[in-house]
């Protein structure tokens, strides 16, 4: 366990210049901070600013270019999870690793490496109860099933794992994302317990109060440089997001023309996902593009995902001119006309094996012909002018989609959308995640496109620049909630406050 | 005095994107290379009779076979209810012949269909398990053929399907019935929106959901489609051994899956196509013709039609794991 000797003289955990590139665009350039035992030291930072790189190598999964690591003063190579666990780095993931079948001892137990072969179980039990009652979880028990915990608990069960794992660092990223606010109390004391027995800790997280309130050091990061670190006393979120953003906050273009037919609108009302949106209602005209702007667990998604019908416990009232969308099954989402392109390319988007050609019109295979014949020359035509539209290369048709770039491939996805009489909202889940420079704006030009043709866009994004670029009409969402409705007048400052800070009291 | 050339500068390996036949190509061309000069030493097997007796002998098992590749392609699903569905079908057909054959034709093909195409919609609109399910569906049928028979075999009470018996042209009629089949499940496949989402579906089905794609429906045909050959198939064997008894389908199931995994329809799901199981069939029956024509015993004859799905199925597979790293 850790000595409560090492306070004063010698930081519990040393960063020192960490630089990491990935295919040679750096993500990490220069980052240096301290953390103290007993500390808790916040890792604030826009996307993409590197935070997640920072705590990928800190806890051993991914080796830095250049720079140090040091703790308790002795410089160490991570070259594994494995390894951090074992010089007592401890992360708590942003998805949980606990496994909901098992007790949450049998959790507790799993992955612990100093764990017996042969478990003793009261041994364990008692040790089990001993980190529960620290962690002042005193109402759970060891045997109880994990699937019967709240969220929250399991983010506890989660943060008692990594103590139990003897951790003199606790990591802990972005843990109340997709937390309520009693939840997130929780957490907070627990993680003022773990600090207070003299570990490290470092702290992501996206909301920003939140951080100002838990931690006693900040640490900023912009485009992979440790911009300024700070005590959190005396911060203000304003400050911080003057920190984060840097200076030139972008502000949101002159507002387009609507379609002023509302007969063409998707009109959203009470749409409610238990637990994850609740009442969220949107009037969106045809030729205009709506932006949602929320971070993980804000719901943003959730509106996208339950409008193309993969939220089959969604309820409320959708119409898409002015007639009702059978929303609670995807078939009948894309049957009235909404096109949707998942956040998760890979898994749930592309046809990886399949060409470009195939995967254009995978989903306008019965439009290509009668009776359900699929015409050949319809499907090269339809295909060649479709990647044309996408600014696809035209040699490339007939190569499988996983040998294109990232950029590319999202092209794919999205143009299988475009150009059909049928489809007309078009619904997208972080348009240009993994995606280059110019990939993106190629994706942008397309969406801007598509608004023009009569369509109504929306996407979700948690980019800031993407948001005021692309977005007529923005909502910043937290919690499950909208927060605000722009029209013109935003700028990065203010979409940033109301997806990280908290509600007042409303 | 003299530099070693080999410790020159290492020359970085040409990364030069290349386009190879798949190792399955590679194998099967291999196979049949290496069959030819056993088939030509073998005697009597570059005979007409011959080659009649392998298309005869792999039409049954291809016919049962081309639903099952669809199945396959569609959703990476095998059915462990295969002769049992067979089986029955031939009992409906034969204790109905009495009727007139139409009738008992049309009686045994909606029941196959429909005993399948209910097991698609179990995998298609609830996400069963298809092995789990046919597993399920295998016990059900095979207890249903038993209290159909009453355990004693099931005879026709008229010859009137004698006409499948017919060989037109020296050929048997279910070879002919397989290549329709053939031809009319690639054309699906290849032609059809439904047969192009099977593919879809097949590699992923989360992006074919998520994508608006009718997945219950397109499962559900692919299964229904599977109910017809496997439910042709029982009609072929009620007409060649005229009576029915309650293992009449015999190995019919796993002979299916090994002529579909032998074509190299991918387990997995997304790829492959009829054509290729076609192939897949014809070669199962040369190597099992060459080996019963040497004389090898019945037990030699299975287990080289095991070594070889296995090789295909590791073959298929590793490239499989390679190809999406």
């Amino acid at each position: 366990m850790t000595e409560p000797t090492q306070t004063g003289s010698q930081p519990l955990v040393t960063i020192d210049k960490l630089a990491r590139s990935f295919a040679g665009v750096p993500a990490v350039k220069d980052v240096s901070f301290t953390v103290g035992a007993g500390e808790i030291h916040a890792l604030c930072g826009h996307n993409g600013a590197g935070k997640s790189t920072v705590v990928k190598m800190l806890s051993g999964q991914l080796a830095p270019d250049s720079g140090r690591i040091l703790l308790a003063g002795e410089p160490v190579g991570l070259r594994s999870r494995q390894a951090a666990q074992h010089l007592g780095v401890a992360l708590v993931d942003q998805e949980l690793s606990v496994v909901p079948a098992l007790t949450v001892l049998e959790n507790m137990s799993l992955g612990d490496i100093d764990a017996p072969l042969v478990v003793r179980r009261r041994a364990a039990v008692a040790r089990c109860r001993e980190v529960l009652d620290d962690m002042g979880l005193e109402r759970l028990r060891p045997d109880q099933l994990v699937s019967t915990l709240s969220m929250g608990e399991r983010q506890l069960v989660e943060i008692a794992k990594a103590l139990s794992q003897r951790a003199r660092v606790v990591i802990l990223d972005e843990p109340t994302a997709t937390l309520s606010d009693v939840e997130s109390r929780r957490v907070f004391a627990a993680v003022r317990r773990v600090a207070a027995r003299g570990c490290a800790v470092v702290f992501v997280s996206h909301r920003l109060s939140e951080v100002l309130e838990l931690c006693d050091t900040v640490t900023v990061l912009r485009d992979g440089r440790a911009v300024v670190t700070t005590p959190a006393a005396g911060l203000s979120v304003e400050q911080l997001i003057v920190h984060m953003l840097g200076e030139a906050p972008h502000r949101l273009a002159a507002t387009r023309r609507p379609d002023p037919d509302l007969t063409h609108a998707l009109r959203v009302e009470h749409l409610h996902v238990p637990g994850r949106l609740e009442d969220f209602a949107l009037t969106a005209r045809a030729g205009r593009i709506y932006a949602l702007a929320g971070q993980l667990g804000s719901g943003a998604s959730d509106v996208l995902r339950a409008l193309a019908g993969l939220h089959p416990r969604a309820t409320g009232s959708v119409e898409l001119r002015d007639r009702a969308v059978p929303f609670r099954n995807p078939v009948g989402a894309a049957r009235s006309g909404i096109a949707f392109v998942s956040n998760d390319r890979k898994g749930e988007g592309l046809f990886l094996d399949k060409s470009v050609a195939w995967n254009l019109v995978a989903t306008r295979l019965d439009r290509l012909g009668a009776g359900g014949v699929v015409g050949a020359g319809r499907e090269r035509r339809t295909a060649r002018s479709l990647a044309a539209l996408a600014t696809l290369p035209p040699d490339r048709l007939a190569a499988p989609v996983l040998a294109l770039s990232g950029g590319n491939q999202q092209k794919v996805f999205v143009g299988r959308s475009l150009d059909r009489d049928d489809v007309h909202a078009l619904l997208l889940d972080e348009p240009t995640r993994g995606v280059d420079i110019g990939g993106r704006a190629a994706i942008h030009r397309l969406l801007r496109s598509a608004a023009d043709a009569g369509l109504v866009v929306i996407f979700a994004s948690t980019e800031l620049e993407e948001l005021l670029e692309l977005g007529d009409v923005i909502l910043t969402m937290r919690d499950g909630r909208v927060v605000n409705t722009y029209e013109g007048g935003a700028d990065g400052a203010v979409l940033m406050r109301d997806m990280t800070e908290r509600k007042e009291a409303a | 005095m003299t530099t070693d050339l080999r410790t020159g500068p290492p020359v970085a390996p040409a990364r030069v994107p290349r386009r190879r036949p798949g190792s399955l190509a590679v194998a099967l061309a291999v196979l049949v290379v290496a069959l030819v000069p056993v088939a030509v030493t073998t005697d009597r097997f570059l005979t007409l009779d011959n080659a009649r007796a392998i298309l005869a002998s792999a039409a049954l098992v291809g016919i049962t076979a081309m639903g099952a590749t669809l199945v396959m392609i569609a959703g990476s699903a095998v059915s462990l209810a295969s002769a049992q569905t067979a089986t029955v079908v031939a009992m409906v057909f034969l204790a109905t012949q009495d009727r007139g054959l139409v009738v008992a034709t049309l009686l045994g093909l909606l029941g196959g269909i429909a005993v399948t195409a209910l097991q698609g919609v179990a995998v298609g609109y609830w996400e069963a398990n298809p092995i789990v399910l046919t597993i399920a569906a295998g016990f059900a049928l095979g207890g249903g053929a038993i209290w159909l028979s009453g355990g004693t075999p099931v005879n026709a009470t008229t010859d009137g399907y004698e006409l499948f018996n017919s060989t037109p042209l020296g050929l048997p009629l279910a070879v002919y019935v397989l290549l329709v089949l053939a031809a009319v499940a690639q054309a699906i496949l290849r032609r059809t929106a439904a047969g192009r989402q099977m593919y879809l579906i097949g590699e992923n089905r989360a992006a074919a959901r998520a994508a608006g794609l009718p997945v219950g429906r397109v499962l559900v045909l692919a299964w229904a489609f599977f109910g017809l050959c496997l439910a042709i198939t029982g009609v072929f064997l009620a007409s060649f051994n005229t009576s029915a008894t309650t293992n009449l389908g015999g190995t019919l199931t796993l002979d299916a899956i090994a002529a579909v995994l032998v074509g190299g329809t991918a387990i997995t799901g997304g790829k492959g196509s009829a054509l290729r199981t076609l192939g897949g069939a014809v070669l199962i029956s040369v190597i099992a013709d060459i080996l019963l024509i040497r004389g090898y015993s019945t037990g030699v004859q299975i287990l080289v039609k095991g070594v070889l799905v296995l090789a295909v199925v590791v073959l298929v597979h590793v490239r499989a794991a390679r190809g999406s790293r």
